[in-house]
């Protein structure tokens, strides 16, 4: 999926500001604050709405001339409740199967199984109105695998659901995009969830791209250390001899943080893992020369929230 | 997949120990096979639509109103077919086109009732927002979604008259002279159907809530009717039967009304005289329906937009 300088103006409002943005297979975070602009830019992927100003290509597709072949290839969970009350969780899905094209016999073994997958078991011949938040999440998402996408938009998913809800539609998600091969994009305004679940982070603010990165880069650009000992003024006699070493060091807290791209014993630049290790042996041979106990020594994870701040 | 089978069949007594039967998980399975085109597409909304106007597909007690208004319709005509069997009547009792006339209070609740279950519900639950991410555009499903009322309008207007047809021609009448009775009324009833099917339609689209449509659209139907009927009466009284010929133009069943006059037997206070009144009567009935389709595909244009 890409776009070029798409624009989407409503009028008093700006919601996509000349957006360029490209995304790939796998799962990808789109994370925004409220009115970010997310799920406008869905809309306007599903060829919805149309784009102000722009383009943009879905699976090979422009949005603005293929809309129905975009809309056939394409699975949507929307934000908001989308099931009527009076139809079962089976039936619905069949459906919805049928309308995105799949005959009725292929529709009704589509559901069947998409409604397995998502862990609607009995519960599927039931009116949906009594359905709970989470089961409606469930029939939500089956009723947006039932046709086998090659791409899924899943806006909020986890919007109002309790933990271990939260925890298994993530999971789901997961499986989507790792298991059934089928390419997510999935946005949330909780980052932490993005954290988990994707392999591509994209934060919009206001119409504007802030950043669009793999999710490991998010969280590891930091290369600092954490280290953690335990003993009679450990920390301290940890910093001194640490810094005899050549490692300089900054305390947080009870804890020392080091900076392994800073520099090394040696004197030259550390650029790949070899060097950090290097400096884990350095580390933890300090402590042992020393008789401190080394509780902790881990790689400082960032949250994608930090991307904010440093912006 | 194959070779994920191919696993599994290696060592099949792992798989089901102590003989029992075990559901294996073959994981994801892309699906392969055909997908079919908009018009197919459609022609499932339709029939999807058409079974849930009746009730069907959805909860029990959302089949019950349909179906007691359809039982109530059929209920006379089927009366009157146990009379001409046991009797013997040379005639039928009620001309076919007037049959509907007859029953127009039922035909107007069941409209009201059940348009909303095709416009209104999709809007109420945001079920619209998937059918429009689907492949369908939005003018074809308000015309599916139309054309399933349209159906379920018909079966209500035209199964009292295949049933009258039937006892006519048990009660050995004259084949012909039913045979084109009947016809007129069946034309007549497709040309009713539209103009309902238009109205309640787009009533019901331009309404999230189920109740303000029905009301809507029995106070536009029924009451209009009252209205149209009543100034009717009193031109008719007053001998100002141009003034009842005009406002007959006003409502659905006065139209129909209007064409029954000129077109089967039917007795009413001023039936339109002349040929412009008369082909006023045709083009305000085909215009009606036809305003309110185009009206239904506007709405749902904004709809998909909004």
């Amino acid at each position: 999926m890409q776009t070029q300088r798409l624009t989407k103006d409503y009028g008093a409002v700006l919601a996509l500001d000349a957006l360029d943005l490209e995304i790939g297979p796998g799962i990808t975070g789109l994370v925004g604050a409220n009115g970010a602009g997310k799920s406008t830019l869905l809309k306007i992927l599903l060829g919805l709405v149309p784009a102000t100003g722009g383009r943009a290509q879905v699976l090979g597709h422009d949005i603005a001339t293929q809309g129905p072949a975009i809309r056939a290839a394409v699975g949507y969970l929307p934000e908001h409740d989308c099931l009527p009350p009076d139809v079962s969780a089976s039936d619905f899905v069949v459906h919805m199967a049928m309308m995105s094209g799949l005959p009725k016999v292929a529709a009704r073994e589509r559901a069947a199984e998409v409604l397995r997958h998502v862990g609607l078991a009995e519960e599927r011949y039931r009116p949906m109105g009594g359905y709970s938040t989470g089961m409606k999440q469930k029939a939500k998402l089956a009723q947006a695998l039932a046709h086998d996408p090659r791409l899924v938009l899943l806006d909020e998913p986890t919007n109002g659901l309790d933990p271990a809800a939260r925890d298994e539609m993530l999971g789901l998600v997961q499986r989507i995009g790792h298991d059934f091969g089928i390419a997510v994009i999935v946005t949330s305004h909780l980052l932490g969830e993005l954290e988990r679940v994707s392999d591509h982070v994209v934060v919009l603010d206001g119409g504007h791209l802030l950043r669009a990165s793999r999710t490991d880069e998010f969280l590891d650009a930091t290369g600092v250390l954490l280290v953690e000992v335990l003993g009679d003024d450990a920390t301290a006699r940890m910093a001194q001899a640490l810094a005899a070493a050549g490692v300089a060091t900054t305390p947080r807290g009870a804890l020392l943080t080091v900076d392994a791209t800073a520099g090394h014993p040696d004197g030259h630049e550390v650029h790949d893992s070899h060097d950090i290790h290097d400096i884990h042996d350095v580390i933890r041979d300090t402590a042992s020369d020393l008789g401190v106990g080394l509780v902790r020594l881990q790689v400082d994870h960032r949250r994608i929230e930090d991307v904010f701040s440093d912006e | 997949m194959c070779s994920a089978m191919s696993e599994l069949s290696t060592d099949p007594s792992s798989a089901t120990p102590e003989g029992r039967s075990v559901i294996h998980d073959l994981g994801y399975r892309p699906y392969t096979g055909p997908r079919l085109g908009p018009a197919a597409i459609a022609r499932a909304l339709l029939v999807t639509g058409f079974r849930n106007a009746f009730g069907l597909g959805r909860s029990g007690r959302s089949k019950v109103l349909p179906f007691i208004l359809l039982g109530l319709n059929i209920l006379p005509s089927v009366i009157i077919g146990g009379v001409m069997v046991l009797v013997g009547l040379k005639e039928l009792p009620i001309g076919y086109a007037q049959y509907a006339s007859t029953t127009q209070v039922l035909l107007g609740i069941f409209v009201a009732a059940q348009a909303p279950v095709l416009f209104s519900r999709d809007l109420r639950h945001g079920t619209i927002s998937l059918y429009l991410a689907r492949p369908l555009p939005s003018a074809t499903y308000a015309i599916a979604r139309w054309g399933a009322l349209l159906g379920a309008t018909l079966v209500f207007l035209v199964s009292p008259v295949v049933i009258l047809y039937a006892v006519a021609l048990l009660g050995e009448l004259d084949v012909s002279d039913q045979s084109r009775d009947a016809a007129v009324a069946a034309g007549m009833a497709v040309l009713l159907a539209l103009a309902l099917a238009g109205v309640a339609g787009l009533i019901a689209s331009w309404s999230t809530r189920r109740g303000f449509a029905v009301v809507a659209t029995i106070a536009l139907l029924l009451l209009g009717n009252g209205i149209v009927t009543a100034i009717q009466a009193i031109a008719g009284e007053e001998h100002h039967a141009r003034v009842g010929e005009v406002a007959g133009l006003f409502s659905p069943y006065s139209l129909y009304r209007g064409l029954m006059a000129m077109w089967a037997d039917g007795d009413i206070a001023t039936p339109p005289t002349g040929v412009p009144m008369q082909t006023a009567y045709v083009v305000v009935f085909v215009g009606l329906s036809a305003a309110c389709l185009g009206g239904l595909v506007w709405r749902y244009r904004r709809v998909a937009t909004a």
